[in-house]
């Protein structure tokens, strides 16, 4: 007998799935059902509107460019409301990737209009170039103004490991907390805080799949999703050594230097993989986007390298 | 019937086309690179040397827009040309391929000066000294390093070497499919009489594709001559950009399919479409394009192009289902960015489409396949209906996704005008390295497949399961040492199938460790269907005797997994001599 009944509204999950955000969905209704609990999926698709008082947990994945232009201002004007309304009245939330960029105020894709967001956020996106403006002649070139890698995140006394690959850098507000502190990779927009955290509303770059490597994260929001529909709650401890074997392996992968023969071979012969410099690899993974500590909120480039006619190094001859 | 694209029939009409171009006065840059008149010594030498100076112009005709790509870098675009001219510059004084006045040309070897033609033949003898020595080592087949070292010492290698395939060179990319499409295009060159020159599968990029021409050149950089070769190469689609200015006016380009891969390498499918769409447009004119109708993402691709166009497609609805997969990102309208609906699904988002906003919908492909038969795990039959006629073909590989594969064979040799009668040599087409691959070991039948994107597994276990029978199973996932880290796309995967008919499954690989959590989410937990048995053994070869321990003797065992996984188990079964070398079973490739 299921006692418990929790409601989750995935956003788009036909246009914001891109990296495997289904995963998230799925792992919260696995790990409720393990607990008895009823965990009912409402999927909402453009034009449909967001009844707070219904939501007990709100998911959002992540899309390529063309899909978040698509939901902008659907998220913002028809579903922008509801959402606020229902993470005040403390229903929990998870948003990943582009879809975390879209909860901030605005997010300005690099080339053409700004995108409005749905505002819960205080934070904006500001990319550099958009990948589909035709400014990248290969994705040589987009990913080097990309972050690409494993992201690992500080989060109270536990870590957070996940894969981040983004190309805007995502500013926080004065009010805004952020969820983490970054250990390895580059996070928000490279000042060492990752994500943001409001009330039970989490938004982050660990891309695609965070909950599964994450069961804590998982755990915590189904733990604030039962609170607010049915007030405390205590979760059944589930049997985690997947999971916890997951987490490890990813916490390892990020703290791993790029070394060794074999991936100075592969960088060697592959060119068009962006490392960092293997003489001198750093314990922590550089930050891969160019100019990233010089970047504004305005989305001016303060050096204005790139401005001025960057100096290309065209792709087969990176290395002379 | 057989026309050569250089041949004697070939040469006359080109160079009317130049001249009609010039009339026209919209393209100067064709008469700027028509070569030098030809020279006593060329007249005498007859045929041989006007095919040769056609070549010559060929590989200066590449492009289109009136200005010549040579002298214009486009960011991080690597025109072999523009590199090998700067270095030439710094490196020996004068530019390779400008005569003193200044007029682009592209001459013979000796008209060139011998250093260029040195240079070429040094990157191929390099080339093929370090392939030479990788493969004593050991280390390797030699199927990329070759081709990096060439294009070290001589940028333009590749260029100079696909020049002088006389039949010219059809490219096949595409996410998924453009191998086993290789391998069945191979077999109906082969069956009408040509000699297709393919590079090794997973060779894909630009050192791979050079390695396979250094390996089959002489060490003069001199391809032996062959009135018959004609180029077949599978290029990664992301290489494209790298690789089509290289090669000199291809016959046909294919385009298998776009889907979502390695997104941390190619980025979004969109990213993908854009820029494959930029590329064809410098494409010659007379390139047919060969595209699959059914994938939305294709069929308009670059649609202002007057290049010939062949689509392809399924007709018979027997097997579709009703909405596209998860693993297909929705695409959208390619005219109004409205939301497509379907009428049927094959699988991902391939299907017959058409758009609510402004009714665009699936071009009506030429060839199209009328029926299909799926034969359970290991072939099918299709009834094809072509410009040529109907034909009935049978594909000696399981699933929509190998009678996709076949229809794109089809169009392109249609496309390249290759006789009807060639097609059904698809028929001898055997599995590439671990495309559904059997190997003996034991008392059982070993079979190595290769799925290396979500809607590669989906499709997979999709056909092997399709007979309903329980079947053993070993699944793998695997980053190449950190180089393709992302592997989120586990979980688009459809691994519900395997519930109920995969009893026991052991999961190996280096990411075996994601790859387990996603089979406990999909089908390790109890609910309908009797749960499957998860082991975790990260080495692929414990992780094989595990899974050989646990079969039935006779029954088979189905290794599903991405290609790290993979070769490392058929290198110990090479060397427990139950495999043999797989680039010595590649029928074409360059040994």
């Amino acid at each position: 007998m299921t006692s418990k009944r929790i409601t989750l509204g995935h956003l788009y999950p036909d246009l914001m799935s891109t990296y495997g955000d289904r995963g998230n969905v799925e792992t919260i209704v696995h790990r409720c059902g393990w607990r008895g609990i009823a965990a009912d999926v409402i999927e909402l698709g453009l034009g449909d509107r967001i009844r707070a008082d219904e939501m007990d947990l709100i998911v959002i994945g992540s899309g390529g460019e063309a899909q978040q232009a698509v939901i902008a201002y659907d998220l913002a004007m028809i579903k922008g409301p509801g959402i606020r309304e229902a993470v005040q009245q403390g229903a929990a939330a998870l948003a990943v990737g582009t879809g975390y960029e879209l909860f901030g105020h605005f997010c300005q894709p690099g080339d053409g209009l700004e995108l409005p967001g749905a505002g819960l956020f205080d934070a904006w996106t500001v990319r550099r170039h958009s990948a589909l403006g035709g400014h990248y002649e290969t994705p040589t070139e987009a990913r080097a103004d990309r972050a690409i890698g494993e992201l690992l995140v500080r989060w109270g006394d536990a870590l957070l490991a996940g894969f981040e690959n983004h190309s805007g850098g995502t500013y926080l507000g004065p009010t805004a907390q952020p969820l983490g502190e970054v250990i390895c990779g580059y996070g928000n927009c490279g000042d060492g805080r990752e994500g943001v955290r409001l009330g039970n509303a989490v938004g982050t770059n660990l891309r695609g799949p965070c909950l599964p490597k994450n069961p804590l994260l998982a755990d915590f929001l189904i733990r604030a999703a039962l609170a607010r529909r049915h007030g405390a709650a205590d979760l059944l401890p589930l049997s985690d050594e997947l999971e916890q074997a997951a987490h490890q392996a990813a916490v390892r992968r990020a703290r791993r230097p790029v070394r060794g023969l074999a991936s100075r071979a592969s960088i060697v012969l592959d060119r068009s993989v962006r490392r960092p410099k293997w003489a001198t690899a750093p314990r922590r993974r550089s930050v891969r986007l160019r100019d990233g500590q010089g970047q504004r909120p305005d989305g001016l480039a303060a050096n204005g390298a790139r401005a001025k006619g960057h100096p290309v190094v065209p792709e087969g001859n990176a290395e002379r | 019937v057989l026309t050569g694209w250089h041949g004697e029939a070939g040469l006359a009409p080109l160079e009317d086309d130049l001249e009609r171009a010039a009339h026209d006065g919209a393209a100067d840059w064709a008469m700027r690179m028509q070569p030098p008149p030809p020279s006593s010594a060329h007249r005498v030498q007859g045929q041989a040397t006007a095919a040769k100076t056609t070549h010559a112009a060929a590989v200066n005709s590449w492009p289109r827009n009136g200005r010549c790509d040579r002298h214009q870098t486009t960011r991080g675009i690597t025109n072999p040309a523009c590199s090998r001219q700067a270095f030439g510059k710094s490196f020996f004084g004068r530019s390779n391929w400008q005569s003193p006045s200044g007029r682009l040309q592209l001459l013979s070897a000796t008209e060139r000066g011998l250093v260029p033609a040195a240079r070429c033949a040094l990157a191929v003898s390099m080339g093929k000294a370090v392939r030479s020595g990788a493969r004593r080592l050991g280390r390797g087949n030699g199927s990329s390093l070759p081709g990096a070292v060439a294009l070290a010492i001589d940028p333009s290698a590749l260029a100079e070497l696909a020049a002088q395939i006389p039949h010219g060179s059809v490219l096949v990319t595409g996410s998924n499919g453009k191998g086993t499409t290789c391998r069945m295009l191979a077999e109906v060159m082969r069956a009408a009489g040509l000699h297709p020159v393919l590079n090794h599968e997973g060779s894909n990029q630009l050192p791979g594709l050079t390695a396979t021409l250094v390996a089959r050149s002489r060490l003069t950089g001199r391809l032996p001559a062959d009135e018959r070769a004609i180029g077949l190469f599978e290029v990664d689609e992301g290489s494209l950009p790298a690789i089509l200015p290289q090669v000199a006016r291809p016959r046909a380009v294919v385009i298998t399919n776009i889907f979502r891969d390695q997104v941390d390498r190619y980025l979004e499918p969109d990213f993908v479409t854009r820029m494959l769409e930029r590329v064809l447009r410098k494409l010659p004119a007379e390139t047919t394009l060969v595209l699959n109708a059914d994938d939305p993402r294709l069929a308009y691709l670059a649609a202002e192009l007057k290049n010939p166009r062949l689509y392809f497609g399924i007709a018979d609805t027997a097997h579709s289902r009703a909405g596209p997969d998860r693993s297909s990102d929705s695409p959208r309208c390619p005219r109004c960015g409205g939301e497509l609906s379907y009428q049927c699904v094959f699988y991902a988002q391939l299907g017959h489409w058409r758009c609510g906003g402004c009714g665009l919908s699936r071009p009506a492909p030429q060839v199209e396949a009328a029926k299909v038969e799926l034969l359970g795990a290991v072939s099918s039959r299709l009834q094809v209906t072509s410009p040529a006629g109907e034909m009935v073909l049978g594909v000696p590989f399981p699933g929509l996704y190998n009678a996709y594969n076949a229809l794109g064979a089809v169009a392109t040799a249609i496309g390249c005008q290759l006789p009807d009668a060639a097609c059904p040599a698809i028929e001898q087409c055997t599995p590439g390295s671990y495309r559904m691959e059997r190997v003996a070991v034991a008392e059982h039948d070993v079979y190595l497949v290769l799925a290396k994107n979500a809607n590669g597994f989906t499709e997979v276990i999709r056909s092997l399961l399709a007979d309903g029978q329980p079947k053993r199973m070993m699944l793998g996932l695997n980053d190449c040492a950190g180089k393709q880290p992302d592997t989120s796309w586990i979980w688009d995967a459809d691994f519900h199938a395997l519930r109920g008919l995969v009893p026991v499954a052991v999961v190996s690989g280096n990411r075996s460790a994601d790859l387990a959590v996603r089979l406990k989410y999909a089908v390790g937990s109890p609910g309908a269907g009797a749960a499957t048995e998860l082991t975790v053994e990260p080495d692929p070869v414990r992780a094989f005797h595990l899974a050989l321990e646990t079969t039935p003797a006779g029954e088979p065992l189905w290794v599903v997994s991405t290609s790290i996984v993979l070769r490392q188990l058929r290198r110990w079964l090479r060397r427990q001599g139950y495999a043999g070398q797989p680039w010595r079973e590649q029928p074409g490739a360059a040994l």
